[in-house]
């Protein structure tokens, strides 16, 4: 049946972390904003939080390992059962955007480098490598990476120069990747190499690369615009020596396109749910602006009977709310298992500007006051946190290629 | 839990009104286009299938169908022809507003002989706008006077009315308290042959041709107390009916807009598969596909924002529907301008040909454009959620779609 509710599930998660993100994230935004860092002591307090939601905080990068095991069941048609864990995670993901996105992106845990093990993996590697995060509780905090970008390679990913050649028992890579969240504390890192760039894809291989393996270096700490307390980092390969064992799916999974594929297949989650943090950042800079307008006054008339005003506020508002939907539709086809490629595309491509328009509008409105950076202090950071949300994970133009493609399935090319 | 799955009766609906929008209406656009009007046989079709009283409560002999089912269907018809959807037979926004203005009795009397096997000739209207705003003072020009022997007496000229010229019955909107400005309206039901009632000339419009607006006129209408609609009880009780009534008018006129958005698309991508320049199809060029890439978004969008205001509706009790009014808001403003953004796409993305009459896609520019001032504007939406989302009193100068600014057609 059509519903746009939330389960009870649901609504206690946002609760709970509007409650946190409100009382504690927020007093401590711009601190760590300009100290580039997330507190340890305050992540460890998370973690041991978001544990008690058992199965749905999961989803902002502290992943638990029984990967295999859907997190969340619900009743379906009252037939059978259906996982609603992607629709918990875009619920959840919003809610601790709208308080700090970087925190979010800074949470322990494998990250973006889960879903390429997760669907490419074997069974060993699986377990190998997600059991490392386990017993955070109690020994240090770990961080897993995706390591795709280099400095000339983005969007046309086929383009990747990071090399890799066989030798006996091991590969050999060579190359650098960069804009790599998490890379530099990261415990191994996801990194794609080519056996010869001129077989595009199918030349492609994924290695999990571990911290502390001779060659595999940590470049530079990027300085950025926004997201300033998340690190973004570079990494360098140099004649790096990688066991078989950390192949991807071992040799066999290179054998067909699919391999590569597999590892593209990891966006159709992971887009619709950075489409549910741009909301969050657009939502928490047109709540600001809402208060503004609400609090203040312009020749001695109140604020909102400029219908100027008026009309900037609402249509922040709905393109706030079409861009929400756009991701619930995403990530409710994620959960009936459906493919979701467009939808995912279109719903991290609308809600990354639905999210830049809400937040340069905000500022619009509140005028010099929006732009200061003490007394609207969230609301430049936001500015400056939200840009990203069109570029990382494919930019606004090659969502719109994905779409494209599955819209005008007879061409091939664009 | 987030679910965008209709049910099963709402499946079945919305196919059995696909299936005759596309076999009965879409093969004959241009011919109802033509003619003006929706043909005998086409309305009686439409009768028989009940799609006229769909949202007709069913105490009063209609389906009752919520609103989420309603919106499902009317933009199946949109997607056919939004024209021929203002035509087919029933109370249309009459219904709507007797439903949410009148007590149980009212809209009994008023709405139970749509269903009888005449219904398919009978019409409802409701006259709203006026061709001009008054200048004196805030409110209407048309006013309710008491006559000596109880009762109103309406005089004034109203203009933009929906199915003017096929009505028998319509509900007039006019001016009880002077003093009070737009809260001091009154809703009272004429019918034609009435004395006193004068339908007037019909307008030329930009676009949906297939339907019929026009004026009428109140010369000294007798109406008796009992055919005054008074809408909620209470203070501002007036209001919130009549606001209720346009909110579910947009939703309705949304969906059309919607339905007519997917048409759109539907015609633009086939053109850019098929239409080759430089040895290519255009779609394979990243202006051209991009464009579409956006438009898709728009038009799917705009569809959940429908369906998300449509549930909240089904799911609001009396007196607590403010999230439904505001998600309609939303949802209806940005329907409108989506329908807008794809057929004016639509016709760019045709070149030259878009602009010739061969091609569908000139009507459905127009039919877009002038389906967004059939119900509360974009702008007036807009107003209306930012005063919900502030927390405002519902000013009715503010809320209700006056033509103060920007005149509607009912």
């Amino acid at each position: 049946m059509i519903d746009f509710t939330l389960s009870k599930k649901q609504r206690e998660l946002k609760e709970g972390i509007h409650g946190l993100g409100k009382y504690v994230i927020r007093p401590m935004s711009l601190d760590m904003d300009r100290k580039h860092e997330v507190p340890e002591s305050f992540l460890r307090n998370f973690m041991a939080m978001a544990s008690s939601f058992r199965g749905s905080a999961g989803h902002f990068g502290s992943e638990s390992t029984d990967e295999e095991k859907p997190r969340a069941a619900a009743p379906h048609d009252g037939g059978g059962r259906v996982s609603e864990s992607n629709r918990t995670a875009a619920v959840g993901a919003e809610e601790l955007a709208w308080a700090d996105a970087a925190l979010l992106l800074s949470l322990p845990g494998p990250g973006l480098g889960a879903p390429p093990v997760r669907s490419t993996g074997t069974p060993e590697q699986k377990k190998r490598f997600f059991d490392m995060f386990a017993g955070m509780d109690k020994g240090p905090l770990r961080w897993g990476a995706y390591g795709l970008t280099e400095p000339g390679a983005g969007s046309d990913v086929a383009g990747i120069r990071t090399s890799c050649r066989k030798d006996g028992d091991h590969w050999v890579l060579n190359g650098r990747k960069c804009y790599i969240t998490n890379g530099g504390r990261a415990i191994w890192t996801v990194i794609f190499a080519t056996v010869d760039p001129s077989q595009g894809r199918a030349g492609h291989r994924a290695f999990v690369v571990e911290k502390g393996t001779p060659g595999f270096e940590v470049g530079k700490i990027e300085e950025k615009m926004g997201l300033r307390a998340n690190e973004t980092a570079e990494l360098v390969l140099e004649d790096c020596r990688v066991p078989d064992a950390n192949l991807l799916g071992g040799e066999e999974a290179y054998r067909s396109k699919e391999g590569f594929m597999a590892a593209m297949k990891t966006f159709d989650t992971t887009r619709p749910l950075v489409g549910a943090m741009a909301v969050g950042i657009g939502r928490a800079a047109y709540e600001h602006a809402r208060d503004f307008v609400k609090a203040n006054y312009l020749l001695g008339r109140p604020l909102p009977r400029y219908a100027a005003l008026a009309e900037r506020l609402a249509r922040v508002g709905r393109r706030l709310e079409a861009a929400r939907l756009l991701v619930w539709r995403a990530v409710y086809m994620a959960d009936l298992a459906q493919p979701n490629a467009k939808e995912a595309s279109m719903a991290k491509a609308a809600a990354g500007q639905a999210a830049i328009f809400a937040c340069t509008e905000a500022i619009q409105i509140c005028g010099a006051h929006g732009s200061l950076a003490t007394e609207h202090a969230l609301l430049e950071k936001w500015f400056r946190d939200i840009k990203v949300y069109d570029i990382f994970e494919g930019t606004g133009n090659i969502q719109r290629v994905v779409i494209s493609k599955r819209l005008m399935p007879s061409i091939k090319a664009f | 839990m987030i679910d965008f799955e209709p049910s099963e009766e709402q499946r079945l609906v919305r196919e059995s009104v696909a299936e005759f929008a596309r076999s009965t209406l879409a093969p004959r656009v241009r011919e109802v286009e033509r003619a003006r009007a929706v043909p005998e046989d086409v309305r009686r079709l439409a009768h028989e299938m009940g799609l006229g009283t769909a949202g007709v409560p069913e105490s009063a002999g209609g389906q009752g169908l919520g609103m989420l089912t309603t919106v499902l269907l009317e933009e199946e018809l949109g997607a056919a022809d939004a024209g021929a959807a203002f035509g087919l037979a029933g109370p249309g926004a009459f219904g709507t507003a007797v439903t949410e203005l009148g007590t149980p009795d009212q809209i009994r009397a008023l709405l139970a002989d749509f269903s009888d096997s005449e219904g398919y000739a009978r019409f409802g209207a409701v006259a709203w706008s006026e061709s001009a705003p008054r200048r004196d003072r805030a409110g209407f020009s048309t006013t309710a006077t008491r006559a000596a022997d109880g009762g109103y007496v309406l005089t004034g000229k109203k203009a933009f009315v929906t199915n003017a010229h096929l009505a028998d019955r319509f509900l007039v909107f006019a001016q009880v308290d002077d003093a009070a400005g737009w809260g001091g309206l009154g809703a009272f039901v004429v019918r034609r042959g009435d004395p006193g009632v004068v339908v007037g000339a019909r307008h030329d419009t930009l676009g949906l041709d297939a339907a019929d607006f026009g004026e009428i006129e109140l010369a000294g209408a007798v109406v008796a107390e009992g055919a005054r609609l008074l809408g909620d009880a209470g203070e501002g009780g007036f209001t919130r009916a009549t606001l209720r009534f346009f909110a579910k008018r947009a939703l309705i006129v949304a969906a059309r807009a919607v339905g007519l958005a997917r048409f759109a698309f539907d015609l633009a991508r086939d053109h850019c598969e098929m239409r080759t320049a430089f040895g290519k199809p255009i779609g394979h060029f990243q202006a051209v596909a991009f464009a579409l890439a956006d438009r898709h978004m728009d038009v799917e969008s705009a569809r959940w924002l429908l369906w998300s205001a449509a549930s909240a509706w089904d799911a609001a009790s009396a007196g607590k529907y403010e999230r439904a009014l505001h998600a309609t808001a939303q949802a209806a403003a940005s329907a409108l301008e989506a329908a807008m953004r794809m057929a004016d796409d639509c016709v760019g993305l045709h070149g030259g040909s878009g602009f010739i009459r061969d091609v569908v896609a000139e009507k459905l520019m127009r039919d877009a454009k002038q389906l967004a001032l059939c119900c509360p504007t974009a702008e007036q939406l807009d107003q209306l959620a930012t005063a919900l989302e502030l927390g405002a009193p519902l000013d009715p100068a503010l809320v209700l779609p006056t033509p103060d600014a920007q005149a509607i057609f009912t």
